[in-house]
Parts: structure tokens; C-alpha cells; sequence
């Protein structure tokens, strides 16, 4: 069950600005994800946790080290790790529906099954009743909704997302993080999927991941586990052993002095 | 309402510019009726045609002008706005192509292809070919990357990126572009015709000036404009057609 899903060895990444500066995102971060695990990335904005997003799914090229997932070095993008970007990244020209089956259409699934699949996800994320609209005509956080079922529908091994729930409601949110757990819960051959997904809001992180490793200045300068059981509710973020963390995680992000 | 400002306008002035340098706009009107399937004046230069027939001749070449000038220059903005080294070559001989003018060029064309259709329709394609260049280059340079990413990571295929994301994305622009294209079009296809050809409304333009029929020209001139504002709506609905999705969304009201 301990086998190594994506092992990223002394990965950096560095961009040069138009103003001519170089930019250090990432530098010698070494991170191995079990599969099945549920990671949680947190830190300061600008700390690099977008930049490793990228790299794991093969849209940015590492500076140096590698990035091995599945056991294979990570070259290009592919359906094998599915991306929630911060950015909407829902197409303009197509309609909600044609949007959530684009994947499953890129590879070869039938159209009726397809349909079914996308109608299955849409009314995950409460969006039955918008699947023939274009997206010029829903909200932003029903964009983003629409991006969560579209990845969740092309039913990839690895997940991954950045700040995907960032942009709403304390409800729908609390609502998706459901759906997320199912569908982290149901992978293939009844295995967990790997999941490593961005946020800033500490209080979400405790509520979904198995560990969260804390990036600061394009380093990892924590690894927490998160050993809670689940269904994670109210109480149980108020169990010592969970507080402590939310301690450690504040500390971390200067919202309180090290004791 | 622009149209009978304008022909009040031109009314107007014809009440004080001699009628042989601006004819009024009845006579203009009689006349394109008189000329509209066969003009007499024309006969004299062994020339049996009306404005109708070369009208149609007109439009036939910028209209395959303008396909030619659409199917070279998109595809090829496109695909030089992702392969840098493609664009290197290509950029400076079409951008040294669009600066030529067509006074210069028209003479190689006309001893290259002769007087025929063909010579004008290509003169006009190579311009049309350069403005779609250039609007569908900068359309995909404009796009947003994370359009492209997020096809990748569901599994597209490079030819489905091209096919889903980089064309439905640049729509809009390239269509705006088609429609810059055609306007320019038609008095560029007019120029070529001036210069050489054996119809055409620009041929006749050419015959009747060489009589100073003032008239005749401006009837010629008329039938070619109220064509090309025609077009350019027709174009303008097609856009619309075309790029649904792209609508401000604040405007659906139904
Ligand atoms: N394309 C780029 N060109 C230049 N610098 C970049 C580029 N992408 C990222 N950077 C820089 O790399 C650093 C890390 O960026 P990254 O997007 O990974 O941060 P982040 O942790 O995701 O921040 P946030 O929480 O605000 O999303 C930043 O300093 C940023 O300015
Ligand atoms: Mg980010």
C-alpha cells in the first residue's frame, strides 16, 4: 500500500522577470506522495505552490532535479493528472455540458456514455440546471464548479488542484469538499486516488488532508501528518492533536509567535 | 439615416459645383437603370456588358480573393504563433509582401498572369492573406495559456488543441479580420481592374473615364459601394453566427 506515487527529488525552478531579475519559485524541494494520500500544499502566495503544481503535471519544465510520477518521469501534460487551475480555464466557446466532456471525448468515449457521465458530475457540483448554458452566463464560482467536474469526470489517478474552492461560499464549498472526498474515496480498482491540492485557508486543509507539507520561499519547511479520523467533524477539529496543528500551520504562516 | 444624409448632402452640392464634374443623384439613378444589364456607352469599346454583369464579375474575384486571402493567411497566423522558428521565416516575407503597393506590384502580375480574372483576384488575395496573417497571429498570441494547459491535461491531442482550443478561441478576431479584409477588398480589386483588365467595374470606371462620363462613373461607383456595404452587413451577421458564445453576456434579455 506504501508505494511511491509522485517523487519529486531536489526539483527547482527558476524564472528570469522581463525586468531582466531571476525569480527562484522553487529550490531543491524533495517530496515523495504515497498513493492514495491526500496532500495538502499550503503557504504564503508567491511561496511556489503553483509553480510545483505545474511541474507535477508536466505544463512547466523543473530547472533541475526530477519529477517521477507513476514511476515515470514527467515530460509532457496527460490525462493521467488532472489539473484544477487557479485561473478559469473553463472554454469560453463551449457550452457548460460540452465543457465537463471534453476529456472523456479526447479519449474516445462514446457520446451517450459521456453524456451520462457529465450529467453524473454536474449534478455532484449542483450544476444540472445550467448544462446547456454557455459559461459567459454562469458566476464565478459556478465556473469554477463547472472545472471541478470536468477534471472530476475525466476520472484521472492523480488529482490535482489549486485553490479550486478558494474562490466560494462557505456552503457550496463545504459541499465540494464532500463531493472531493467521495471521489478521492472511489479510484480505480477500489484504490484511493493521489491528491495534491493547493489552498490557503488552513482550516481546509485540516478538514481534508492526510498531511500537509507547508512551502515557504520556494522550500518545504514543514510536513505535517493529520492522523484524524474521518468523516472530520466540527468536533473533531477541536481534538488537542488537531489544534496543535493549526498551531504549527499559523505559526508558519506569521499569523502567530513560536512558542 | 446616413444614406439620406448623405444624399442630401450630395444634393446640395450639386446646386453649386458644375453638373459636368458632379451629377445630381436622380441622374446618377436613371442612369445605373439604363446601364444595369447593358450600358450603350460601353458598345463603343467593344465592351457588351451592364453594371449587373460586371458587378458580378467584381464580386466573384474579391469574393475568391478573400477565401484564398482566409484559408492561406489563418491557418498559417495560427500555426506561426506557436512555432517560433516557422514564424521567423514567414513574418518577414509576408510582412514585406503587405507593404509593396499595389501600384507596383499590378504591372508584374499583369505580364506574370496576363489581363485575366486571375491576376487581380491574386494581387487582391496576397493582401487579404497578409491581414488575416496578422490578425490570427496576434489572436493566438492573445489567448490564454491556461486555455491550451487545461486541454493537455484532459488528454487532447496536439491537432485537438488546434482544432478545440486555438480556432474557436481566435474566432472572433479572425472573423473581425475577414470583415477589415473585405472592405479594403473592394477598392482593391477596383485598383487592379483600373489597371488592367477586361471587365469589371473598375474596367468600366477606366472606358468611361477616358470619355470624362462623369455620370456613368458615378453609377458605376454607386452599384460598387451599396455591394459593399451589403456585404460588409452580411459579413457582420455571419460574425454574429458564427461566434454565439462570444456575446456580451449583459444582452440577453429574451
Ligand atoms: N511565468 C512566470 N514568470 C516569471 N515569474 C514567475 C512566473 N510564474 C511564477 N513566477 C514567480 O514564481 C514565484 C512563485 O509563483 P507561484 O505562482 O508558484 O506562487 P503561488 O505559491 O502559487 O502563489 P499564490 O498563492 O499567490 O497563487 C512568484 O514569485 C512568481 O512571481
Ligand atoms: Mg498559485
Amino acid at each position: 500500500m506504501s508505494d511511491v506515487k509522485i517523487e519529486a527529488s531536489a526539483l527547482s525552478r527558476s524564472y528570469r522577470r522581463a525586468d531582466g531579475a531571476e525569480v527562484k519559485a522553487l529550490s531543491a524541494v524533495d517530496l515523495r506522495i504515497e498513493a492514495g494520500q491526500f496532500v495538502c500544499l499550503v503557504g504564503p502566495s508567491g511561496c511556489g505552490k503553483t509553480t510545483l503544481l505545474q511541474i507535477i503535471a508536466g505544463l512547466v519544465p523543473p530547472s533541475g532535479g526530477n519529477i517521477v510520477v507513476n514511476g515515470q518521469r514527467v515530460t509532457a501534460p496527460g490525462p493521467s493528472r488532472g489539473m484544477v487551475f487557479q485561473k478559469d480555464s473553463v472554454f469560453p466557446w463551449m457550452r457548460v455540458h460540452a465543457n465537463v466532456e471534453y476529456g472523456l471525448s479526447c479519449r474516445g468515449v462514446a457520446k451517450a456514455e459521456r453524456q451520462k457521465v457529465a450529467a453524473q458530475y454536474l449534478e455532484r457540483v449542483g450544476l444540472s440546471h445550467v448544462a446547456g448554458a454557455w459559461p459567459r452566463e454562469l458566476s464565478g464560482g459556478m465556473l469554477k464548479r463547472v472545472a471541478v467536474a470536468t477534471v472530476f469526470a475525466n476520472g484521472a489517478d492523480v488529482l490535482l488542484l489549486d485553490e479550486p474552492f478558494g474562490a466560494l461560499d462557505y456552503v457550496t464549498k463545504r459541499q465540494l469538499h464532500d463531493v472531493l472526498l467521495t471521489l478521492w474515496a472511489e479510484g480505480e480498482a477500489g484504490r484511493r486516488r493521489t491528491v495534491v491540492f493547493v489552498t490557503h485557508d488552513v482550516d481546509e486543509a485540516m478538514i481534508l488532508a492526510d498531511r500537509i507539507v507547508v512551502l515557504r520561499a520556494g522550500r518545504v519547511v514543514d510536513d505535517l501528518a493529520v492522523a484524524a479520523d474521518r468523516p472530520r467533524t466540527t468536533d473533531a477539529l477541536l481534538l488537542p492533536g488537531m489544534v496543535r496543528i493549526k498551531h504549527i500551520l499559523l505559526t508558519h504562516l506569521g499569523l502567530e509567535a513560536a512558542r | 439615416m446616413g444614406i439620406l444624409l448623405l444624399l442630401a448632402l450630395w444634393q446640395a452640392l450639386t446646386s453649386v459645383v458644375a453638373r459636368s464634374s458632379l451629377p445630381t443623384p436622380l441622374s446618377v439613378a436613371i442612369r445605373i437603370r439604363q446601364d444595369f444589364i447593358h450600358a450603350d456607352q460601353l458598345s463603343f469599346y467593344g465592351l457588351n456588358t451592364g453594371l449587373l454583369d460586371s458587378m458580378a464579375y467584381t464580386a466573384t474575384n474579391v469574393a475568391a480573393a478573400v477565401l484564398m486571402g482566409a484559408v492561406v493567411g489563418a491557418p498559417l497566423g495560427l500555426v506561426t504563433a506557436r512555432f517560433r522558428l516557422l514564424r521567423a521565416l514567414v513574418d518577414p516575407v509576408l510582412m514585406t509582401a503587405g507593404t509593396i503597393p499595389i501600384i507596383v506590384l499590378a504591372p508584374f502580375f499583369l505580364i506574370w498572369f496576363g489581363v485575366d480574372r486571375i491576376s487581380a483576384m491574386l494581387l487582391v488575395a496576397i493582401f487579404v492573406t497578409v491581414i488575416l496573417y496578422v490578425f490570427a497571429q496576434r489572436a493566438a498570441d492573445n489567448i490564454d495559456p491556461v486555455y491550451e494547459e487545461s486541454a493537455y491535461t484532459l488528454g487532447a491531442s496536439r491537432a485537438r488543441v488546434v482544432r478545440d482550443v486555438l480556432l474557436p478561441g481566435t474566432v472572433p478576431q479572425i472573423l473581425g479580420g475577414i470583415r477589415i479584409a473585405l472592405a479594403g477588398a473592394w477598392g482593391l480589386e477596383a485598383i487592379a481592374e483600373l489597371m488592367g483588365a477586361q471587365y469589371g467595374i473598375g474596367k468600366i470606371v477606366q472606358l468611361l473615364a477616358g470619355a470624362t462620363d462623369v455620370e456613368g462613373i458615378f453609377a458605376a461607383l454607386l452599384v460598387l459601394g451599396v455591394v459593399a456595404v451589403a456585404c460588409d452587413g452580411l459579413a457582420a451577421w455571419v460574425v454574429a453566427r458564427l461566434a454565439v458564445w462570444n456575446q456580451p453576456a449583459r444582452t440577453g434579455a429574451e
